[in-house]
C-alpha cells in the first residue's frame, strides 16, 4: 500500500513493533490467493493514504439514521468526536479508550490476536491510533441499544478504528454500528477490526449498517462464544466501491446459538464481498447463517461462507443459505457456500440460489398499477424481508428497507 | 346512454412465431357483462394477457382500442390507471409483501400518474373495511403476505377484493372460478355483481357454464382457434354445456 506508517502513532505502543515486523513480511493480497479471488485491490493498493484527522461534522442528521436516544458513541476519520456522541451508561457497563488501558490490560485485549488472517488484520494492529473497549459486568442485562457511528469524511484518508465488547455471564448487549464513508470524502478507507467475547449465558447483538458510495471498508470481526451464550450478527451492507467482511466464530462452549445474517447490494462500479467462517469447536452447538445479495447494474458480489464442525462436535445443528437475485444483466455474484464436518452425528445443511425476478410476478403486479421500479421494488421487498426483520427495532428496519431499496 | 369501452378489431397476435388469435372481434359497451367461452388451447388465456398488456406476444395485425384509445403500446402498468383490471387464473404469491401495503403502493402509483394526491391513511383504511366486506375477506388475509399461503378460494377472493379497491372500467375475469367450491363461487359471483355499475363492463372467460348461472352474462361468445366463431345471449352457453364444443367444432366443419 501507499502508506507512510511511520506517520502513525501506535495506540499498542509495546506490541505494534512485534505486529510491524509481522506486517512487515506480508505480501499486500493478490487475486491468486483464494480468499481474494474476485477482489478488485487495485485501486486500494494504489491511491495514496494519509492520516490526517480532522473533525468536519457538525451534525450527522443529513444520514437520518434511526438514533433516538441512549448512547452514541461517533468517531470520525478514527478519531473519537466527543462533540459529537452523546454518553450515559448504566452501572454495570463500562466504556474505556485504548489510550487509558494499561499494558496488562491491552495484553488481554489481544487474545485473538493468533486469529488474526490476513493483510488488513494486521495493518490495523500496526497503525491503530484509537479504540474502544466495551466492558458488560456479570449479570446486567442493558436495556438500551448503544450506537456506534463511525465515518469518514475527508478524502484519501486511511482510518483504522476498533471494537472490543466483552459480555459478561448471563449479561446481554445490543449494539447498533453505522459505517459510512461520506459522498464527498471519494476514496477514503476504513480499516476495522472487531474483538467480541460472550460469555457464559450471555447474549450479545449487532446490527450493522455499511454505506460507503465512493469509499472502501474492510471489517475483520473476530468473536469467541463460552458455553449456552448466544451470539447474533446482522450486516447490511448497502453500498461500497469497495466493502469486505470477515467473520470468523469460534465457538468454544457447549449449548451456543450463533447467527450471522446479511443483506448486500452492491449497484453501479461497486464490490460487496462477505466472508464468514463459524468453528464449531465443542458438541450440542446450533448455527444458522442466511444471506441475501441484491445485484443492480454491473455491481459485483461475492458470498462465501464456512462452517466447520471439529472432529468431537457432535450434535450440531448448523444450517447456511445464500440466496441472489441479479437485478440487472451486468451483475455479477460469485457465492460459495462450505461445509466441513469432521464429526458424524450432526445436522449440517448449506445451499445457494442465483436468479432473477420472476416474470410472471412482475406482470402480476405492473397489472395492478405498479411501474416496473416500484414492481421490482416490491420484489425487492418480498425478498429480502426476512433477513431485515432479524434486525430489531421497526424503526431500525424502515430505514434499512428505504436504504437498500433507494439505489 | 352507453359508451364502447373496448373495441377489439380483427386482432392477430402470435408467440414466437405460432399464432394463437386468428383475426378476433369485439366490441363491449358499458354496463354490459361478456362471456366468453371455448374449448382448452382456443385462445382465452392469451386474449386475456394481450389485453392486459403482457409482452410475450406480438401483435402482427388489427387493433385494441379501450376508451376509444389505441392501447397496443401502453405498458400494463399504463392500462391499469386507464381503468383496466385482469383478475388472474393463478394469482401471484409475493411473500414479505402485505396485501395492505401493496394496494395502498397501487392506489397511489395510479394518484401519481393521475396527477393526484396519494390517498390519506384514514380514507384508505375506510375503503379497505368497505371493499373486503364485499368479499368477506377477513383481517388476518388483509395483513398477510399477498396471497402467501392463501387457498385457492382465498387467492380468487382477493383478485375480487383488489379489483374493489381499484374500481376498473373494464374488468377481465380469467378462469375465475377454476378451483372453486361452489361456496366460493358464490361469494365471488356476488363481489363481481355488485361492482357492477352502468359505467363499467365485464369480461367472464371462462371454460364451465356452471360460472354464468352467479354472473349473468348480456352476451356469451365462443372462442374456437384463435377467432369468435358464435356469439349470442345466456342460452349460448347452456346450449353448450349440453352439447359440449365438439357440437361447434362439427358445426365449423359443416
Amino acid at each position: 500500500m501507499d502508506l507512510d506508517i511511520s506517520s502513525f502513532q501506535p495506540v499498542f505502543k509495546s506490541k505494534s513493533k512485534a505486529a510491524l515486523d509481522v506486517f512487515s513480511s506480508l505480501v499486500f493480497p493478490n487475486r491468486k490467493q483464494e480468499k481474494w479471488k474476485y477482489a478488485k485491490l487495485k485501486k486500494i493498493k494504489k491511491i495514496p493514504f494519509h492520516n490526517q484527522h480532522s473533525f468536519l461534522l457538525n451534525d450527522f442528521d443529513h444520514l437520518s439514521l434511526p438514533i433516538n436516544s441512549g448512547t452514541t458513541i461517533v468517531i470520525e476519520n478514527g478519531k473519537f468526536n466527543a462533540k459529537l456522541s452523546s454518553i450515559s451508561l448504566v452501572d454495570g457497563i463500562q466504556l474505556i479508550p485504548f489510550s487509558d488501558l494499561n499494558d496488562l490490560q491491552i495484553e488481554s485485549l489481544n487474545g485473538y490476536k493468533k486469529s488474526y488472517n490476513n493483510y488488513f488484520s494486521y495493518l490495523n494492529q500496526t497503525c491503530l491510533e484509537e479504540g474502544f473497549f466495551i466492558n458488560v459486568l456479570d449479570n446486567v442485562k442493558v436495556e438500551d441499544v448503544i450506537n456506534i457511528v463511525n465515518i469518514s469524511t475527508v478524502e484519501n484518508i486511511l482510518a483504522n478504528t476498533r471494537l472490543n465488547i466483552s459480555v459478561g455471564k448471563n449479561s446481554s448487549l445490543e449494539i447498533k454500528q453505522y459505517f459510512i464513508g461520506e459522498k464527498d470524502a471519494k476514496n477514503s478507507f476504513i480499516n476495522h477490526l472487531s474483538e467480541f467475547y460472550v460469555a457464559e449465558n450471555g447474549n450479545l447483538q449487532i446490527d450493522k449498517f455499511q454505506n460507503f458510495e465512493e469509499n472502501f471498508n474492510i471489517c475483520s470481526e473476530f468473536i469467541k462464544q463460552q458455553k449456552s451464550s448466544f451470539f447474533t450478527i446482522n450486516t447490511y451492507s448497502n453500498s461500497g466501491q469497495f466493502i469486505r467482511n470477515d467473520i470468523g466464530v469460534e465457538v468454544e462452549g457447549e449449548y451456543c446459538h450463533t447467527e450471522l445474517n446479511g443483506v448486500f447490494s452492491p449497484s453501479e462500479n461497486q464490490y460487496i464481498d462477505q466472508h464468514t467462517t463459524i468453528d464449531h469447536l465443542v458438541a450440542n452447538c446450533n448455527s444458522f447463517e442466511n444471506y441475501k445479495g441484491v445485484i443492480r447494474s454491473n455491481g459485483i458480489g461475492v458470498f462465501n461462507g464456512k462452517v466447520i464442525v471439529h472432529e468431537d462436535a457432535q450434535k450440531i445443528e448448523a444450517f447456511q443459505q445464500n440466496n441472489n437475485v441479479l437485478i440487472d444483466d451486468n451483475a455479477t455474484i460469485y457465492s460459495k457456500p462450505e461445509l466441513e464436518i469432521y464429526a458424524d452425528d450432526v445436522k449440517c445443511s448449506h445451499g445457494s440460489t442465483t436468479g432473477q425476478f420472476d416474470d410472471e410476478a412482475l406482470f402480476y403486479l405492473r397489472s395492478r398499477g405498479l411501474g416496473r421500479i416500484k414492481a421490482t421494488e416490491m420484489l425487492t421487498i418480498g425478498f429480502i424481508n426476512e433477513v431485515i426483520e432479524k434486525a430489531s427495532g421497526e424503526h431500525y428496519k424502515s430505514f434499512l428497507l428505504k436504504n437498500l431499496l433507494n439505489q | 346512454m352507453s359508451n364502447t369501452i373496448l373495441e377489439i378489431k380483427d386482432l392477430k397476435c402470435q408467440i414466437e412465431d405460432q399464432e394463437i388469435l386468428k383475426g378476433l372481434n369485439l366490441e363491449v359497451k358499458s354496463g354490459e357483462v361478456h362471456a366468453i367461452m371455448g374449448p382448452n388451447g382456443s385462445g382465452k388465456s392469451t386474449l386475456s394477457s394481450v389485453l392486459a398488456g403482457k409482452d410475450d406476444y406480438e401483435i402482427t395485425r388489427g387493433s385494441i382500442s379501450f376508451l376509444n384509445e389505441d392501447i397496443e403500446d401502453l405498458s400494463p402498468e399504463e392500462r391499469s390507471w386507464k381503468g383496466m383490471f385482469l383478475a388472474f387464473q393463478y394469482p401471484i404469491e409475493i411473500p414479505g409483501v402485505s396485501n395492505i401495503n401493496f394496494l395502498r403502493t397501487a392506489l397511489n402509483e395510479r394518484n401519481k400518474s393521475l396527477g393526484l394526491d396519494p390517498i390519506s391513511a384514514k380514507d384508505f383504511l375506510k375503503m379497505v373495511a368497505d371493499k373486503s366486506a364485499l368479499v368477506g375477506l377477513n383481517n388476518k388475509l388483509k395483513n398477510r403476505s399477498v396471497n402467501e399461503g392463501f387457498s385457492g378460494g382465498e387467492k380468487k377472493r382477493n383478485e375480487i377484493f383488489q379489483m374493489a379497491m381499484l374500481d376498473p372500467k373494464l374488468a377481465i375475469l380469467d378462469e375465475t372460478d377454476s378451483g372453486l367450491d361452489i361456496d366460493a363461487l358464490k361469494i365471488v359471483a356476488r363481489g363481481v355483481n355488485q361492482l357492477k355499475s352502468k359505467e363499467n363492463a365485464t369480461i367472464v372467460i371462462t371454460h364451465y357454464q356452471r360460472l354464468l348461472d352467479y354472473i349473468v352474462p348480456d352476451f356469451v361468445h365462443v372462442l374456437y382457434d384463435g377467432k369468435i366463431v358464435k356469439s349470442g345471449d345466456k342460452s349460448l352457453a347452456l346450449e353448450l354445456e349440453e352439447k359440449g364444443y365438439d357440437w361447434i367444432k362439427m358445426d365449423l366443419t359443416v
